[in-house]
């Protein structure tokens, strides 16, 4: 918001003012919660409230943590009482050695994000139910583990603290002191959930979430990205686990590694609002007064009635309001349709430009001898091919004849069974990545032949993207992502959801998200296919404009008309093999050519 | 020698009650394409019908098939259309999850309002008596429900391969839109799944009650085990679900046995960790049980 001197576009109406108001609004909102958690306990001042509100604290903390994972990077884990329980034993442990818990609590945040990283690397690569169903199983290891080695944790009997009453053991006589140490502690978490949502890391983990091999593409280190997430949630949990071990004075394997426990977590996050920062701390706050009065007023008759409150929440918040209470606020607040403008086809900005074809420069991109089976299909067929610097290769063929294949292999989201593929490095060197982000940071950058938008995420946040692979700083990339809108017709939609763009629109936002990378080597699927003639001609004049920056292309094309005006070289792929390479016209008029596309009766025509 | 025998018939045995609790689990997740976490449940409420059937009534828990059976199946039926349905559509099909566990954490919690914390006996009508044949102990109950077993994963197994409705389901679990253009009723077809689905976990609950005590929390107890085996069966495999129960009840007597009672767990979860990053497909699972995945 701060570089309108670097983008002096015309910015779409109701939006830019609105914001900041909105924001200021939400600002004073949180203040007052925040003040009302902390002083209504202090004004009522009774042992039951001052529970209620403690509670709020410790669960909206912990809920907060779990979002960062369950949330932001989108992997379900119904695990995380794994992280608490180590805090608390960690705790509790040096406790028992006389150490404090304040140190105890960094040790078993230590020790939990290790352990987090451990364990989530290898599940990293299941989704969805996979996922969750692997951290439950790690969560049951967890307490047999626990209940089995009785001699370093207690086992079933648990483990009780010494009561040495005082800030340095965390134990207190009266609730002020575990208020503020919970209310503390909640800020602090919630403060890092803001920070990591608001910088790069952030956009990077929903990018993860939303499309996981475009966000690859766009230079994104989705396992390093993940794996950090994990390790600051785990360690968070950890020390709330700390605290809450301290708070109760005992623990046993039961409680600390309990699934009913991790679900509770997890479900405060989904009622409040998944992937929102402040949504669990809304969660807690609406949940936990109502389950804590029904486990007070009716006491042990109603065993068993505050879980099937939260359960029945649950079952209803899914149905009836999938994005939790911040999203019905949002609902309420927000009316439709303000907020994101239905995209329609814009004209993608005119270029009047004399075409001068320039000299072809020094090789950037060798591919050698290509190989590639799927079972007993040779998909790619030794394939060799170079790209000069400020060259525009078009790759033609039929269906089927192994372009995209031949896309994935030369931007490392594909193995070659042999063959090679060497990019030259800005520094000259000649290098050989294997994956997409050794690609990327050679500044190779692609397309998607199906368009692959971060959905749940705006225009520019999309193209911010592929713009922090260049820029780190949010401020930076915000600019980065305007002046590659501006230029690829799409500063109109900035903060229109990616979801509301048509297919032109869609098509422009991909090449504009691996425009924003700022690459040297350009690889374009099909981007024109689906849309309209004068968007096509459009899209050649970007293209072409896009070469006169310095930046080398290889498009994969169906549409003819483009091939012809702007390729200076181009590479006929049939049936996994290159059977014609040359100048534009010189192929289409290669009898082998029409012969792969029109059939044989052609060839004489 | 002996010993060991005894130890593998034990898991075989129990390998065929993993298999009758798994069996509903798999075909919904095949089929509807969703992991039921109120599964467990499910089995527990059939128990708890089951255990009311017999001591209130006074009947020997087979007979209670011809009642919990039919309840499940209307359960099931009621969930799909209820609470998976609506969400069928939903943008983020991970909030499925959240059905089911809420749906799961409900029930649970309900059984602890109306039942206690308390276990609940279900008379065993000899079923819990020892035969030896040779060597080996079995219980009769744990005959029969072997049997039961091997038969369900049959008649699922034929139910779907050679019947025109069976043919439907498959339909709907390969591609949706395409059945539908077909003529198939899809929802419909789903809430009969469903309620299939959960009938097999109903009758497997008539067969569990009499030889496990019952309580609120029985269905986690047994769901966990249930994930296992539909995961190393290879997700919505049905004679692929019966191998796999077979292995873990092996894994989980032998286990129990040879390394300690109390760590049975720890093998069991670590088995199915290796699997699913391993081989998440599952050891039987072919290439088109692994679209599930991604």
């Amino acid at each position: 918001m701060t570089d309108q001197t670097v983008n002096p576009a015309p910015e779409p109406s109701p939006e830019p003012a609105a914001k900041p108001a909105k924001r200021t609004t939400a600002a004073i909102a949180l203040a007052a919660l925040l003040a009302a958690i902390f002083i209504t306990p202090v004004v009522v001042d009774d042992q039951f409230v001052y529970h209620i509100f403690i509670t709020i604290c410790i669960f909206a903390g912990l809920s907060t943590a779990w979002n960062i994972v369950g949330g932001f990077a989108g992997q379900l884990s119904l695990g995380h009482a794994i992280f608490y329980g180590i805090g608390a034993y960690a705790g509790i442990m040096l406790t028992n050695m006389g150490i404090s818990p304040w140190i105890g609590m960094f040790a078993g945040a230590g020790v939990a994000a290790v352990v987090a990283v451990i364990i989530s690397y290898p599940c990293f690569r299941l989704h969805g139910p996979f996922f969750a169903l692997s951290t439950i199983a790690l969560l049951e290891v967890f307490r047999v583990l626990a209940l089995h080695f009785r001699d370093f944790t207690g086992g079933a009997t648990g483990m009780m603290i010494p009561l040495n009453i005082g800030w340095e053991w965390m134990v207190f006589r009266e609730r002020l002191p575990a208020l503020i140490i919970a209310f503390g502690m909640m800020c602090f978490i919630l403060a890092v959930a803001w920070w990591i949502r608001s910088h790069r890391l952030g956009f990077q983990l929903v990018a993860t979430r939303e499309r996981e091999s475009a966000a690859r593409a766009a230079g994104v280190g989705t396992v390093k990205v993940r794996l950090i997430a994990v390790a600051i949630s785990a360690a968070l949990t950890a020390m709330m686990g700390t605290f809450h071990g301290m708070y109760l004075t005992f623990i046993e394997p039961e409680s600390a590694f309990s699934l009913a426990f991790s679900i509770q977590i997890a479900m405060f996050a989904l009622i409040g609002g998944l992937g929102s920062v402040f949504g669990p701390l809304l969660g807690a706050v609406f949940l936990v007064p109502i389950t804590e009065f029904a486990r007070g007023a009716l006491g042990a008759e109603a065993i068993g009635l505050h879980g099937f409150v939260y359960g029945a929440v649950l079952v209803m918040v899914v149905i009836f309001i999938p994005n939790g209470l911040m999203g019905l606020i949002g609902r309420i607040f927000v009316p439709r349709g303000t907020g994101t403008k239905q995209a329609d086809e814009v004209a993608a900005p005119e270029v009047a430009r004399t075409f001068t074809p320039p000299e072809p420069g020094e090789e950037i991109v060798r591919v050698k001898n290509l190989n590639k089976h799927f079972g007993g299909l040779h998909v790619t067929n030794d394939v060799s091919f170079t790209l000069r610097e400020g060259e525009i290769l078009g790759l033609i063929g039929p269906n089927g004849a192994g372009k995209t294949t031949l896309f994935n292999m030369i931007s490392g989201f594909l193995d070659a069974d042999s063959g090679t593929v060497e990019i030259k490095g800005p520094d000259g060197k000649w290098n050989s990545p294997t994956n997409p982000a050794d690609f990327a940071r050679l500044g190779v950058g692609r397309t998607f032949q199906i368009v692959q938008p971060f959905a749940a995420m705006t225009v520019e946040e999309n193209i911010m993207v592929g713009a922090f692979h260049r820029y780190p700083s949010v401020d930076d990339a915000r600019a980065a992502a305007r002046r590659t809108a501006e230029k690829m017709g799409l500063a109109p939609f900035l903060n229109a959801e990616a979801s509301s763009l048509t297919i032109g629109g869609l098509k422009r936002l991909e090449v504009a998200r691996v425009m924003a990378m700022e690459p040297r080597v350009l690889l374009l699927d099909e981007v024109m296919a689906g849309i309209n003639q004068s968007d096509v001609r459009r899209a050649i004049d970007l293209m072409l404009s896009i070469r006169d920056e310095g930046v080398s292309i290889i498009a994969i094309e169906h549409v003819m008309q483009a091939v012809m005006s702007l390729s200076d070289h181009v590479i006929v792929l049939s049936s996994g093999e290159v059977i014609a390479e040359g100048k534009p016209k010189a192929v289409v008029e290669d009898p082998q050519v029409i012969e792969a596309y029109l059939g044989k009766e052609f060839t004489h025509a | 020698m002996d010993v060991f025998l005894q130890v593998v018939v034990n898991g075989l045995l129990l390998g065929g009650l993993f298999a009758i609790t798994s069996v509903g689990l798999t075909l919904i997740f095949g089929i509807v394409k969703v992991v039921n976490f109120a599964h467990g449940e499910f089995l527990m409420i059939g128990m708890y019908a089951t255990f009311l059937i017999t001591t209130r009534l006074g009947m020997h828990p087979y007979a209670a098939v011809a009642a919990v059976v039919p309840l499940l199946f209307v359960l099931g039926m009621m969930t799909q259309k209820f609470l998976i349905e609506p969400l069928m559509s939903a943008r983020n099909h991970d909030i499925q999850i959240f059905a089911t566990v809420g749906l799961s954490t409900a029930l649970i919690n309900l059984a602890l309002l109306l039942f206690g914390a308390d276990i609940a006996t279900t008379p065993a009508y000899g079923l819990r008596t020892a035969v030896e044949v040779g060597p080996v102990r079995m219980l009769v109950g744990q005959i029969v429900m072997f049997g039961v077993a091997a038969a369900l994963v049959i008649g699922l197994h034929l139910f779907l391969q050679r019947t025109q409705a069976g043919r439907g389901i498959r339909a709907v679990a390969q591609n949706r839109a395409a059945a539908q253009l077909m003529g198939i009723n899809v929802s419909r077809v789903y809430m009969i799944t469903f309620g299939l689905g959960a009938a097999c976990v109903g009758l497997a609950a008539t067969l569990v009650a009499p030889l496990y005590p019952t309580s609120p929390g029985i269905g986690t107890y047994f769901v966990l085990t249930a994930f296992v085996v539909v995961v190393l069966g290879g997700l919505g495999s049905i004679g692929g679900a019966f191998l796999g129960a077979m292995i873990i009840g092996l894994i989980d007597s032998l286990a129990g046995f040879y390394i300690g009672s109390d760590m049975r767990e720890v093998a069991v979860f670590g088995v199915f960790l290796l699997i699913l990053i391993l081989r998440p497909q599952g050891l039987f699972g072919g290439r088109q049980t692994l679209s599930h995945v991604s």
